[in-house]
């Protein structure tokens, strides 16, 4: 035994000796060459995005003829590995789909401030704040990212509701759900929070019945009070929907990402906290639910004095890498990819709320209509400006409030800690 | 080497002795043929040892040194012990190294599950060819699909909830649950891996002497007798085999089951080093903390390995 315990205890040493030497990490390496550009996303190889890209390579095609495009689709869920392995070599795209918010703000040192190569486009494009960090912007927005309150107008309707009148307060709303649960069998929300994605979305969707306008406005400028009674209130409000029985069961076993949308779709819980692109919006419940059967709220007033709004961001948007040979040409590409032809196949197809505001909507449906007029008023998602890490605890935080391992005080005191050390 | 030295020493000694009757170039020739046969090994040797050391070693050692290295802000610049600091700050990683100190609990039964089947399988039980196959199955399944199989069984809302209430048993959140979801994760990991357990101890059973097994029937031994005074002691180099591999197999295999049955929840329940490892290095950005985490991983199964020959040795020979 002595013996064989020597020689793993050599290469311990070993293995921590040589960590003693210097730091790896060049970024020096270029990616792609001057007659051609690498992009990197998870979008060009859907069906319902074929449209969107073919617009964009014959926009970019028309301005530079001879330069290849290569998209290259990588799995969402491997996605920001993948990305970080790339970055670390220093050798990856040149274009890089991201994001808004935390996913692009976390790697800005690997990308090119673009505001000199976008100026044309800032009045045309809405979204640009979820690319921005330190006054630069990293991407040019292709959908805006917002968490509406959908819900079944059917059900509404079967329960004596009038679908084209939501509630407006929150004691209205719990009614409403009553009278819904008790007519048609049906659960309120269809809540997913397996990955802890749940709370991200009640957070931004309810948060702005909760908190007061200014309240609001600090919060997405990064200075966050969590001792606030209205910020307690919203993640007491979360429990409190678990244990009204509000939600479908078993929300901390049940994914976000499709299994509460399924639930939504199929009639099983009269309201979802959705999006506004990708999944799980109007047009991605089409094939249960037909656009006129979903309707859109805003959030109801928990708190008087608040003002519901819809939260939104910029959602997804590409980004030029810093190692890119001609930073010209890749903010070029990126121009294409955000032009209005593109966007507007992308909305027609995908049914995504485009970041383009000049884009004709009137044929999404009346879930689309709302959502549009709403953006006016709109506001940044509450979620949306805290930081991964936070994020990360807040799901898990938000798994032990609805089991009931943790108070509300604690669960808030352990966000504060984390949100103020970055 | 033990084989290559005697070989060498031999013909050295041979050379001795004839070394005086070689005169000038001759001596000279016999000199480089000697040197050249002392190579010989190391040369061979050659391929291996490179292999192991720039495709194993090298990479280890550049995992080890970037843990010392920061992240974000401080990318490539050394922070010393910060990472590990850091790590040992964290109560999700914390939570993760209690999972596998649970692991290593969990081990003996996760051990014994495939140890007693096949001393069944081999003891021809009524079926035994047909147990042999199905006991298998479960390891050509990718544990995504496996993942995906029990998700449905085990939703809240699934068959076996359902069955449960049924017979009046109310309903249990079975990944939902921080108290039961590691244990079900656990139950999963090895319904989908001891079929390969169990042919290695099937492999260990055709080596025992089947003569030692008749004079245990001959003597009256009952089956737990046998199994306590005969099996084990003849297959012990397997049980440490099966011990150590399916130790590192719980460590390092269980990366698709978490993704897909808990996604490390609820509440980071679930966590085990290797989830976390994925979390800081995908979802957070931090692959330096990453490495600090895959080397702590690293040492852990070094020394839960060892640990593990040791006292499965001891008590070989007590038994």
């Amino acid at each position: 035994m002595k013996q064989r315990a020597v020689w793993p205890a050599i290469l311990v040493a070993a293995l921590v000796l040589g960590g003693c030497g210097s730091a790896s990490g060049t970024r020096s390496s270029p990616g792609g060459s001057d007659a051609k550009l690498v992009v990197w996303d998870w979008k060009s190889g859907e069906p319902t995005a074929a449209q969107y890209i073919e617009k964009a390579k014959a926009d970019f095609a028309r301005k530079h003829p001879g330069v290849t495009v290569e998209f290259v689709a990588q799995p969402h869920d491997q996605y920001y590995t993948l990305l970080g392995t790339a970055i670390q070599s220093g050798k990856g795209p040149d274009v890089i789909l991201f994001n808004g918010g935390g996913q692009i703000r976390d790697r800005v040192d690997a990308l090119l401030p673009l505001d000199e190569y976008v100026a044309e486009d800032r009045q045309r494009l809405a979204g640009w704040d979820a690319f921005t960090k330190d006054g630069k912007t990293y991407a040019g927005p292709v959908t805006l990212q917002g968490h509406p309150i959908y819900y079944n107008r059917s059900l509404y309707e079967k329960a004596g509701l009038d679908p084209a009148k939501p509630a407006a307060t929150w004691p209205e709303f719990v009614a409403n759900c009553a009278a819904i649960t008790k007519r048609t069998g049906t659960k309120c929300f269809a809540l997913g929070n397996k990955e802890g994605i749940g709370i991200q979305f009640f957070l931004s969707a309810f948060g702005s019945g909760v908190l007061t306008p200014q309240e609001y406005d600090a919060w997405i400028a990064g200075k966050r009070d969590w001792t606030s009674p209205h910020v307690k209130r919203i993640f007491a409000l979360w429990k409190e929907t678990q244990d009204a029985k509000l939600n479908s069961d078993g929300p901390n076993s049940t994914a976000m990402f499709n299994d509460a949308f399924a639930l939504f779709q199929s009639a099983k819980a009269s309201h979802v906290i959705g999006l506004m692109s990708d999944i799980g919006h109007w047009k991605d419940f089409g094939e249960f639910l037909t656009a006129d059967k979903v309707g859109v709220m805003r959030a109801p007033v928990v708190v008087p004095g608040a003002t519901p709004s819809l939260p939104f961001d910029g959602g997804i948007g590409y980004g030029v890498a810093r190692w890119t040979r001609d930073p010209k040409l890749a903010a070029d590409l990126v121009r294409s990819l955000t032009s209005t032809d593109a966007l507007t196949a992308f909305h027609t197809q995908a049914g995504a709320i485009a970041a383009d505001t000049t884009i004709d909507v009137s044929q999404g449906g009346p879930a689309v209509t709302t959502i549009v007029a709403d953006l006016a008023s709109g506001k940044p998602a509450l979620h949306v400006a805290l930081s991964s890490r936070t994020l990360d605890l807040m799901g898990r935080v938000s798994q032990q409030l609805l089991s009931g391992s943790i108070t509300v005080d604690e669960a808030v005191r352990q966000l504060a800690a984390s949100d103020q050390a970055g | 080497m033990t084989s290559v030295r005697p070989v060498v020493a031999g013909r050295t000694d041979r050379a001795r002795h004839q070394r005086p009757a070689l005169p000038g170039a001759a001596a000279r020739r016999g000199r480089g043929a000697r040197r050249s046969e002392r190579l010989a090994p190391y040369v061979l040797l050659a391929p291996a040892v490179l292999v192991i050391v720039l495709l194993r070693l090298w990479p280890l050692l550049l995992g080890v040194n970037f843990s010392f290295t920061g992240d974000g802000d401080r990318d490539g610049t050394m922070v010393g012990l910060d990472n590990y600091r850091e790590l040992l700050a964290d109560p999700l990683f914390r939570g993760a190294l209690r999972n596998v100190g649970l692991l290593v609990l969990l081990l003996p039964v996760a051990v014994a599950i495939p140890g007693l089947l096949a001393t069944f399988i081999y003891l021809r039980v009524p079926g035994h060819r047909f147990y042999r196959s199905v006991y298998f199955f479960p390891a050509v399944l990718s544990p995504v699909i496996v993942g995906a199989i029990f998700n449905l069984l085990l939703a809240f809302d699934g068959p076996l909830n359902t069955v449960l209430g049924g017979v009046g048993i109310g309903p249990t959140d079975w990944l939902g649950d921080p108290d039961v979801a590691m244990f079900v994760v656990v139950g999963v990991h090895i319904w989908a891996t001891f079929g390969m357990a169990l042919v290695v101890f099937l492999a260990g059973f055709a080596t025992l002497d089947a003569s030692l097994l008749d004079a245990a029937r001959v003597d009256g031994a009952s089956l737990p007798q046998t199994i306590r005074h005969v099996i084990v002691p003849s297959l012990s180099r397997t049980i440490q085999f099966v011990f150590v591999t399916t130790m590192i197999g719980m460590l390092t295999s269980m990366f698709g089951l978490l993704y897909v049955m808990t996604s490390g929840g609820p509440e980071g329940s679930t966590y085990l080093p290797e989830y976390y490892i994925w979390i800081q290095q995908g979802q957070m950005n931090r692959p330096a903390l990453a490495s600090a985490a895959s080397t702590v991983l690293f040492v852990v199964m070094l020394v839960v390995g060892l640990l593990q020959i040791s006292l499965l040795r001891r008590g070989v020979r007590e038994a």
